[in-house]
């Protein structure tokens, strides 16, 4: 795990280096041309699909042997070469769509990360499917429909279609929660941090969590956020000030400076620590983890020991539920968007067609553990393992959809930032919280501003 | 007969003569031709052409995207005016108002300053210092030298990977020091954020002092040495008013070229504190590379960029000046 990260923050390094110095290299020229035949079986002989997507950077012999087949099987369909070409972070991709987005060429479908689909949305650089487009790619019902809460903006204006599901749950290890006399996982944040609170002891924590990492701080925090009844944001008005934020912020900080469930190093912890510090039996509950992690687990101490679970979906200090869906995780995942500029958007969309096909996002699941977000393939999932996952994927809420959303993120994740030296003696003061959030309140809501004028 | 001898005599002469300084004129013209081509060469028919590679890469890489930074930076360019960038509102020098006013810059531009002056104040002595060292011979000083060069050969995301990993809680830092008693805190998090940013980029950059100070010092005269020798000169006088004068011109320009590398230094503090970066380590870099790449404000981004440019003009033109001036009068800066 540590070497995967440190991999991609090479490459991530590379490419913001790349970025800084101007050579982003020009987008490569969209191969074939001419007019592609609608009607029924696209044609696409002669013809080439650029497509970029996301390495995978546990699964680099699997990917490429992914690619080849289905390659081969929608040559076979169409007539039409499929080129792919991967990035491996955020501002890799981001680079790539700011060349292409600006030249007018590259590649013709590209995959994004949920939460980076409102933020390509917002370039306007991509296709928002028409009702003739979505039955091209086999039909909006074909998806399983909770996929769809980021594909734009509203129902009528989706860009995004959802390619696989990737919903966040936490894993527990069955031995130390039944050694605590604990029968049945958490189901509240209370209720997490008081069964956290029983199996801490000696070097032996409740809770695994990385309050370094640069992405889970923030995610927590929507979530209690959400389901304390506040989404955040509201139509151009940030709501990071309400009282349900900083709550969840002292519900986050608390495991560490209050109740003391978590190990005192992870204020310098990523996730990728939090998964080796409960691989190695340390902790009862790995939170924020996708089912990326299996391979990691199946190969450690506690093989077999493990079990997935939904997060808590009851906001801290409540009883039960408040919001009208439970929030179980972000809705997270890939979707696939076409470019606007694309030559060949038939083509693309017989491509998408044939990946989100039943057939296919099995295949892709058993390769690579992502969830389907083809909805016939998700309920045909059986194994075990996975239905925690599903149901997650079934109870994911989307965050808001705003090209404001980068900053919103940033500022969130700022505030913990901000608060780890404090964390890190003990105590975080509640004004600092306060002036921090506020801080976060202002900055988010200025980009907001902009969005809204955008 | 005489006549007639010293007739015949002087159309040989003549010729002779003649010939002579035809022959001269011979022997000369292509050394003749070759000198006026070599003024040529200097003065006159400069092969300017062989600028033309050199000159097209400059311009399409640095001034083409220069030109595009200071357009861009009177733009309102964002993720929602991308697309058809050319054709954003012109908003003149609103981004530069927000940039100074409205944003972290100025503390960033402090950040920044201060941190890469505070590097270099201590990397100057430890080089030179090891430079001095290692100057004369002695058994395995091809080994130090090596070994010295180390830190600067890594490449930059390695030094931060590596340090990053020992400076984490409870890493291999905080451990040794608590073996003896101390307890540092945080070293990747919070206000002693600045002086871990310091001190790594002192462990990284130090032996680039070390190397100018050693070329300075290899280029002092052998006779110099004998003549201070001869004098009685005792070794800290030596060094005080025989040798640094030599490494004045190389130090000089260590410590130029070292401040525009921390000042522009991204990798360094980006792998070791992340971002967003702790509000003590939120240097240029990081800032313009979060405006462009994490909030999308592509102009304001240009605007801060811009500014930093001029930052490091400045030092960057006065140094140049000033090599421009005494370019032969101070000892070290000649050979």
């Amino acid at each position: 795990m540590r070497f995967k990260s440190t991999t991609g923050l090479a490459a991530i390094v590379t490419a913001a280096a790349l970025a800084l110095t101007g050579c982003g290299s020009g987008g490569s020229g969209t191969g074939g041309g001419g007019s592609t035949n609608a009607d029924g079986k696209v044609d696409g002989t002669g013809k080439t699909l650029n497509v970029l997507v996301g390495v995978l950077p546990q699964y680099p012999e699997q990917q490429k042997q992914w690619q080849s087949d289905i390659a081969a099987k929608f040559k076979a369909e169409t007539g039409a070469d499929v080129k792919f070409e991967t990035f491996a972070s955020a501002n890799d991709e981001l680079t790539r769509i700011q060349t292409s987005v600006v030249s007018g060429q590259g590649p013709d479908i590209y995959g994004l990360g949920t939460t980076f689909t409102p933020t390509a949305y917002a370039t306007k650089a991509f296709v928002t499917l028409s009702e003739d487009d979505w039955k091209k790619v086999g039909g909006k019902d074909r998806f399983n429909q909770a996929a769809l809460g980021i594909s734009g903006p509203d129902k009528d204006h989706q860009a995004g279609i959802p390619f696989v599901s990737r919903p966040f749950v936490m894993a527990y290890n069955k031995d130390i929660l039944a050694a605590a006399g604990i029968d049945k996982p958490a189901t509240s944040w209370d209720e997490l941090a008081a069964q956290a609170k029983k199996m801490t002891n000696g070097d032996t924590y409740g809770i695994a969590t990385g309050y370094k990492d640069n992405y889970d701080p923030w995610k927590f925090i929507w979530a209690m956020s959400v389901q304390a009844g506040n989404p955040l944001v509201d139509g151009n008005k940030l709501k990071m000030d309400d009282p349900a934020v900083k709550k969840a912020y002292q519900t986050y900080f608390g495991w560490l400076t209050e109740d003391k469930v978590v190990d005192p190093a992870s204020v310098g912890w990523s996730n990728s620590n939090a998964v080796a510090a409960f691989a190695s039996g340390k902790a009862g509950y790995l939170m924020m983890t996708t089912a990326t992690s299996i391979p990691t687990l199946d190969k450690s101490a506690i093989a077999g020991k493990y079990e997935y679970t939904l997060m808590p979906t009851i906001a801290p200090g409540e009883t039960q539920s408040k919001s009208d869906s439970e929030a179980a995780s972000i809705l997270s995942g890939d979707n696939l968007v076409v470019a606007d500029y694309s030559k060949q958007k038939d083509l693309a969309f017989a491509y998408i067609k044939l990946i989100t096909s039943k057939e296919e996002q099995l295949n892709y699941q058993k390769t690579f553990g992502d969830l389907p977000a083809n909805a016939e393939a998700l309920a045909s999932l059986t194994d075990p393992k996975l239905k925690p996952m599903a149901d997650a994927a079934a109870k994911s809420k989307a965050t808001p959809f705003t090209g404001a959303w980068g900053d919103i993120q940033l500022a969130l994740l700022n505030v913990t930032v901000q608060s780890v030296p404090d964390l890190a003696a003990g105590k975080v003061d509640e004004s600092a919280l306060e002036s921090r959030i506020k801080d976060a309140q202002n900055k988010g809501q200025a980009s907001l501003d902009r969005a809204s004028k955008g | 007969m005489s006549t007639d001898a010293s007739h015949e005599v002087r159309p040989a002469a003549d010729t002779a003569a003649g010939r002579a300084p035809r022959n001269d004129d011979a022997g000369q013209q292509p050394g003749h031709k070759g000198g006026l081509r070599r003024k040529g060469l200097s003065e006159r028919n400069r092969p300017l052409w062989m600028l033309i590679p050199g000159g097209a890469l400059m311009i399409i890489i640095i001034v083409v995207p220069l030109l595009l930074g200071i357009y861009m930076s009177a733009l309102n360019l964002d993720q929602y005016t991308l697309r058809k960038w050319i054709s954003s509102p012109f908003i003149g020098v609103e981004n530069f108002v927000e940039a100074v006013t409205d944003s972290p810059l100025l503390h960033a531009v402090w950040l920044s300053v201060s941190y890469s002056l505070l590097a270099m104040v201590v990397t100057l002595p430890l080089g030179i210092a090891a430079a001095v060292a290692t100057q004369n011979a002695f058994k395995g000083r091809a080994l130090i030298r090596s070994v010295f060069l180390i830190p600067y050969v890594l490449p930059s995301f390695v030094v931060a990977t590596v340090w990053r990993t020992m400076l984490q809680p409870g890493g291999i830092v905080d451990e040794a020091l608590a073996t003896v008693g101390i307890h540092v805190g945080l070293w990747l998090n919070g206000p002693q954020t600045f002086w871990t940013l310091v001190l790594v980029q002192i462990w990284a950059s130090w032996p680039f002092i070390y190397l100018l100070a050693l070329s300075g010092l290899q280029s002092v005269d052998h006779e110099v040495h004998e003549a201070s020798a001869l004098d009685g000169a005792l070794w800290w006088n030596k060094l005080r008013y025989v040798i640094f004068p030599y490494l004045k011109g190389p130090l000089a320009l260590a410590f130029l070229i070292g401040m525009l590398h921390h000042i522009n230094n991204f990798t360094l503090p980006f792998v070791l504190f992340g971002v967003p970066a702790p509000a003590d380590v939120e240097v240029l870099p990081i800032l313009t590379y979060v405006t462009s790449f994490q909030s999308f404000r592509f102009g304001l981004s240009a605007a801060m960029a811009f500014i930093s440019l001029v930052l490091i003009a400045i030092p960057l033109f006065v140094y140049l000046r000033a090599v421009k001036l005494d370019d032969a009068e101070t000892p070290g800066a000649k050979k």
